[in-house]
């Protein structure tokens, strides 16, 4: 469903992505994984075609990202770790109608599907209040909602989980399994190798903008004759520090 | 797919409207600020005048005098006699003291110059108000006696009087002392107002979509950069429009209520005129707002946004206040190249009901460049990887 082929980005001299070429297939959730600045950031917004490429491409659903980004916009949805990104002044069916809208369904279709949403999000009792003085799990709901509000093939979610607490963060993940069960494929950037230990089915780790590792979690494990995931990141990172 | 912009616009005035801060700033304060300060500024004149000019307290030093017995007669002077005279001036118990030399009357009846001074507090507003009115009654009484002496060498007075000079406009139906006013001043707060009027907006819907973190969820949506740019700019256009309007609202309201110290300035504008002022002025705002967002754009947050529109403001203040006392009849046709300069021109030229076809065409071939520059200069900003993600 995604495939990166020798994806490199060049902001000036400083190459942030390196030829990094990975697969991701429907119902699948792959961790991408690496230290601050390591390009993770970079090759999702590439992928989800805010920046373009420097030279390689991805397909999203066989879609060039190159050729017809509108079209692979339409099938990709974002999560953002951090600041969620919601407007304010607008209640929270206003905020999620406006990114269905945008993301061209009909108004029948959007209001069935944020009726859905409302439903499965559990989120009915503040849909229609103003998104400023929501708590933070409320907000993260709402971001959720607007990811996929348009009913997305792929799932792209950058450190999803940054500063949250718990019970935030367990909205999240549950979130993405669901996403899994309904058959997208996803990618999952995060920094924490005991988060992707959890939810993916393979990892890809990058350091500064290199591919270093591509395969499945339990061969890496496997790999490293059962050592703690953790050591195992810094291992394969320290090594290409040297 | 083409009125996704519409989506944006719609969303973003919405937006924009329950943001009471916006309102108020764009819609509510110019709409009252003018007719409250004007209200407020011809209040305190009328009443400072009013209460002096009713009991116009002096005080009087000297002997008797016939001038003395003049200024008695006079029924709002009130005479106060007063040994401290300078004291009482400068606490203000008496607005100001006339110092009548001793032989005043000798002197007079000699035909010779007689003095009067007047003391008075040169930072009192009273004071200076009093120093109108007895200036008056002395002048009243200086003619009096010209009269007098001159009649009593049997000359008319009209001898001092040789040249009648009679002020006659060459069109008595437009001789309106309001038009020029408004030539000088409404160019220049259309371009102000043009400045002011979408800041708020373009910095809310640029830096501001930029520092909240929702720029980047939009950049993936199916909306192209130039439809999400096209929306913004737009509800930032109206925002200034409406920004412009209840300002020359508030500004009417302004003049024609509480400026009744200044008279009536009496305005006659043609329909026509309106339009083609209401034209310019929407177009002025377009740029502007093109301009800004470009600016807000670039910034990382509300407040770097507002860092670098500042000097945009200033800028503009320039060159209109440039214009300001630019006689339009005089101005050659080459000076409707000059950006705003040609705006401010063209405005006056309406105001007074000139349509001349060239500097119109002149005038918005170059404001249409301008639109499509400053647009440019904004899809420019916006589709710059560097710029957009500049946080």
């Amino acid at each position: 469903m995604i495939e990166v082929i020798g994806l490199t980005k060049k902001f000036k001299e400083v190459t942030a992505v390196d030829n990094v070429s990975f697969k991701v297939d429907a119902g699948e959730i792959v961790g991408l994984l690496g230290e601050n600045g390591a390009g993770k950031t970079t090759t999702l917004r590439m992928i989800s075609t805010m920046l373009k490429p420097t030279s390689g491409t991805a397909k999203v659903c066989g879609l060039d990202l190159l050729k017809e980004p509108d079209k692979v916009r339409k099938k990709i949805g974002i999560l953002f770790g951090g600041e969620v990104g919601l407007y304010d002044r607008l209640t929270a069916r206003e905020n999620i109608k406006y990114f269905a809208d945008l993301g061209g369904l009909s108004s029948e279709e959007a209001n069935k599907n944020i009726e859905l949403l409302a439903e499965m999000l559990d989120m009915k009792e503040y849909i229609d209040r103003r998104v400023g003085k929501f708590s933070r799990g409320m907000k993260q709901k709402v971001a959720i909602a607007r990811a996929i509000v348009h009913n997305p093939d792929v799932m792209l979610f950058d450190e999803p989980t940054i500063g949250l607490d718990v019970s935030s963060s367990a909205i999240v993940q549950d979130f993405i399994l669901d996403c899994k069960k309904k058959g997208r494929a996803i990618i999952f950037s995060s920094h924490s190798m005991r988060e992707v230990e959890k939810l993916c089915d393979r990892v890809v780790i990058i350091h500064k903008g290199r591919l270093v590792y591509d395969g499945r979690v339990e061969d890496l494990r496997r790999e490293y004759n059962g050592e703690d995931l953790e050591k195992v990141f810094l291992r394969l990172v320290g090594d290409k520090n040297e | 797919m083409s009125n996704l912009w519409g989506i944006v616009f719609k969303k973003e005035l919405k937006d924009l409207f329950r943001d009471r801060k916006t309102v108020i700033m764009s819609v509510v304060l110019p709409l009252v600020l003018f007719p409250l300060l004007f209200g407020l500024i011809g209040k305190g004149v009328k009443s400072t005048t009013e209460k002096v000019t009713k009991e116009v307290k002096i005080a009087y030093v000297g002997g008797e005098s016939s001038f003395k017995k003049f200024l008695s007669n006079v029924p709002n002077i009130k005479l106060i006699e007063t040994k401290d005279y300078q004291e009482e001036v400068r606490k203000g118990s008496v607005y100001l003291a006339v110092v009548v030399e001793e032989d005043f009357d000798k002197k007079l009846a000699q035909d010779k110059m007689s003095d009067i001074k007047i003391i008075y507090d040169s930072e009192s507003t009273n004071s200076q108000t009093a120093l109108d009115v007895v200036e008056d009654i002395i002048n009243k009484y200086k003619d009096e006696i010209v009269k007098r002496r001159l009649e009593a060498r049997g000359i008319d007075v009209s001898i001092l009087n040789p040249i009648d000079i009679k002020n006659e406009p060459i069109d008595k139906e437009k001789a309106n002392q309001g038009a020029l006013i408004l030539t000088m001043l409404l160019p220049l707060y259309l371009i102000i107002y043009a400045i002011t009027g979408p800041m708020a907006a373009a910095v809310d819907l640029g830096a501001g979509e930029k520092e909240r973190g929702t720029l980047e969820p939009l950049l993936t949506t199916q909306a192209s950069r130039m439809q999400l740019l096209f929306g913004k700019l737009l509800a930032i256009s109206v925002m200034g429009i409406i920004g412009t309007t209840s300002s020359l609202t508030g500004l009417y309201i302004a003049f024609k209520y509480s400026m009744d110290f200044m008279g009536d300035v009496g305005l006659n504008i043609s329909i026509g005129s309106l339009i083609l002022i209401g034209i310019t002025a929407i177009i002025l705002n377009m740029i502007f707002a093109a301009v800004e967002l470009a600016i807000s754009i670039y910034a990382r947050s509300f407040k770097e946004a507002q860092t670098y529109l500042s000097p945009v403001t200033i800028i503009g203040m320039i060159v209109a206040y440039g214009t300001y006392m630019m006689d339009v009849k005089s101005a050659s046709t080459i000076m409707f190249n000059i950006p705003l300069a040609n705006v401010s021109l063209i405005i006056k030229e309406f105001i007074i009901g000139i349509y001349n076809p060239v500097h119109i065409a002149i005038t918005f071939a170059w404001a249409l460049v301008y639109i499509i520059a400053a647009i440019l200069f904004a899809r420019y900003m916006f589709s710059k990887e560097e710029v957009v993600f500049r946080t």
